[in-house]
């Protein structure tokens, strides 16, 4: 459908017309893109230029005017290079992000490949099913914590099915507390792959599926050899747009551990943050800063070919259906 | 085993699976909700009080209006009243959302129908939303300082602006990608300018999806916590940033007064999103999955 009405604009009769035309389309093009180059232009690349300033210039908050600190070089990127701290935060970013997509990954699709066929009662599981998606982070955050204290009704539940006391903490152990946030991060977004799932399994063709089925395939082959296919666009999608979200996962971290116990919530966002707002060491924030976002600009422009791919794959699988 | 016997087994298998989901979606909501109704003797009971013997409005009273009958002093002092902050989510929220999905979305018609950015362009876009907004919220604060934006709407809408853009052009072109294009030739025949077309012909059209795209983008401002963090100081304070106020004061956790705070945080958020839950998938795959 997308390229159906990719069009040029009506073929004009004179030359000249068509030359005014495509004039007018110029103009329109820029007016319209003005609002967004203006912000841009004026809070963006402002911004990355400061930042760029703070990573060559040291600068913490005692030392009175930023414009006035002294040059560094690149000690501070060497410092900051070198820092196993960084590092470590980058691992542990990589493992909860990782971690929290396969579970979501996982619950959603099986979820979705036990709803998408109509039976009484799947509109009512859809809608509760989608609730977490639209808590706050920051309230599920807070509700985590009401739930999992140690004497709070998670281990009171789990305790009273296996009959004998538990007393995880969730909360206060170095070991769990990672696990504890991505537990909470599964929670909340599994609905966002349930979803997207449902609607890429109930818009798969059935004709391959059939035609599988006459052939004699039983249901374990028509999964892996016919739907998983098919399903691969969605799938890459849900993967790559999870993976970065939680890359990018703050309020839950944050707000339940700090960073802590010790560094076990040591995350890339949470260690930024305790960098330049705890310890006020802005050069470093920024210097930091500049390396994770070259970083992620690497990882993103890397899921965007991906999703390139994958959208035209779904575009065309939309086209198929004629119902787009 | 017949085919028939199969066919209920797997049913049964079915039900209990997702009933046990159910369960685990539904036991923290439940929970947060009965605690904003709990008294403060049954927030850390043991054993945890599920449902609470004496429930009460305090709590709601206490954090929503000045009209508390209990412990007016004890706990909330210290806190800014939470309308403000309402205020502040109301305005910050719905003015950037606003200024997104209407510029956005005459993007979108542009690249749509005159393709004025190419694929490549579009894609970049999302770069805006992908990398994590921590990597440049230190310096953006020291900027806004520079600037007198910091603790101010104008700050937190301009930079919400930013991140909704992508989400805005991305889904409402998905809507307008369905428009079949003739009607607007046909309006361009009979000498409908552009703008006409746009806000007469096009955007009516796709009425739904700009409302969807719209209450799409005010549920991501509203739940923001990060920029709204570090981006505000005691002015303008948006709900997420009040809520995570109840925590860690020295009288110790507060967890009904949370619990109802947060629950009037939600709430809205829900209705919403259960008003355009056709079109959450479309939302959260930039327009990529259609359903």
């Amino acid at each position: 459908m997308a390229q159906a009405v990719e069009a040029a604009p009506p073929p004009q009769r004179a030359g000249r017309r068509a030359t005014s035309q495509a004039q007018s389309v110029r103009r329109f093009k820029w007016l319209v893109l003005s609002p967004f180059i203006l912000v841009m232009g004026a809070i963006l690349v402002p911004v990355l230029f400061v930042q760029l300033y703070f990573s060559f210039h040291s600068y913490t908050i005692y030392l009175g005017n930023w414009w006035e600190a002294e040059f560094a070089g690149l000690e501070i990127f060497r410092d900051v290079l070198t820092d196993p701290r960084l590092g470590w935060a980058i691992i542990r970013s990589l493992l909860f992000a990782t971690g929290s997509t396969l579970g979501c990954f996982i619950i959603g699709f099986a979820l979705a490949l036990l709803m998408y066929r109509p039976f009484p009662g799947q509109a009512v599981y859809y809608i509760f099913f989608i609730l977490p998606m639209l808590t706050v982070p920051i309230v599920i955050a807070y509700t985590g914590e009401m739930l999992l204290y140690q004497n709070g009704p998670i281990n009171g539940i789990i305790s009273s099915i296996i009959g004998q006391d538990v007393n995880t903490q969730w909360l206060t152990s170095a070991n769990l507390a990672l696990t504890t946030v991505m537990l909470m991060e599964i929670w909340n977004w599994t609905p966002f792959t349930f979803i997207v799932m449902m609607a890429g399994l109930s818009s798969l063709p059935r004709e391959p599926e059939e035609a599988a089925q006459i052939l004699g395939a039983n249901r374990w082959h028509i999964f892996w050899e016919v739907q998983l296919p098919l399903l691969r666009p969605v799938i890459l999608l849900v993967l790559i747009l999870r993976f970065l979200e939680a890359m990018a996962e703050f309020p839950k971290t944050w707000s339940l551990f700090q960073g802590g116990p010790g560094s076990a919530t040591e995350t890339v966002p949470v260690y930024i943050f305790l960098t330049t707002w705890q310890y006020f060491d802005i050069s470093r924030g920024a210097a930091m800063s500049y390396v994770v976002m070259v970083l992620m600009i690497i990882i993103v422009l890397g899921a965007i070919r991906i999703l390139r791919r994958e959208k035209r794959s779904l575009d065309r699988m939309y086209e198929g259906e004629g119902t787009a | 085993m017949t085919k028939s016997q199969k066919r209920l087994a797997y049913s049964v298998f079915r039900y209990a699976v997702l009933t046990f989901w159910l369960a685990v979606v539904v036991f923290p909501i439940f929970w947060v909700v009965g605690t904003s109704f709990k008294p403060d003797h049954e927030w850390f009971a043991w054993p945890p009080v599920y449902w609470s013997q004496t429930p009460t409005w305090d709590n709601y009273l206490n954090v929503w209006t000045t009209f508390a009958s209990y412990a007016d002093t004890q706990y909330v002092q210290s806190l800014q009243k939470p309308w403000i902050a309402l205020r502040n989510s109301l305005i910050i929220s719905l003015l950037s959302t606003t200024l997104a999905v209407v510029t956005g979305s005459i993007l979108a018609y542009g690249v749509s129908r005159y393709r004025i950015l190419s694929e490549a362009r579009m894609f970049q876009l999302l770069v805006l939303r992908m990398v994590p907004p921590i990597v440049i919220v230190a310096p953006l604060s020291l900027y806004y300082a520079a600037l007198n934006l910091l603790d101010t709407v104008t700050g937190l809408v301009l930079i919400y602006y930013i991140t909704s853009i992508p989400y805005a052009v991305w889904m409402t072109k998905s809507f307008i990608d369905e428009v079949p294009y003739e009607v607007e030739q046909a309006a361009e025949v009979l000498g409908a300018s552009r703008w006409r077309i746009i806000f007469e012909i096009v955007l009516p059209l796709i009425r739904s999806g700009v409302v969807a795209t719209f209450l799409f983008i005010l549920i991501l401002t509203w739940s923001e916590y990060l920029l709204a963090l570090i981006l505000s100081k005691s002015e303008v304070v948006t709900l997420p940033v009040e809520l995570s106020k109840y925590q860690g004061s020295s009288e110790g956790r507060v967890y009904g007064r949370q619990a109802a705070l947060a629950v009037g945080i939600t709430f809205p958020l829900i209705i919403i999103g259960l008003f355009i839950r056709k079109h959450l998938a479309r939302g959260f795959s930039f327009g990529m999955v259609r359903r």
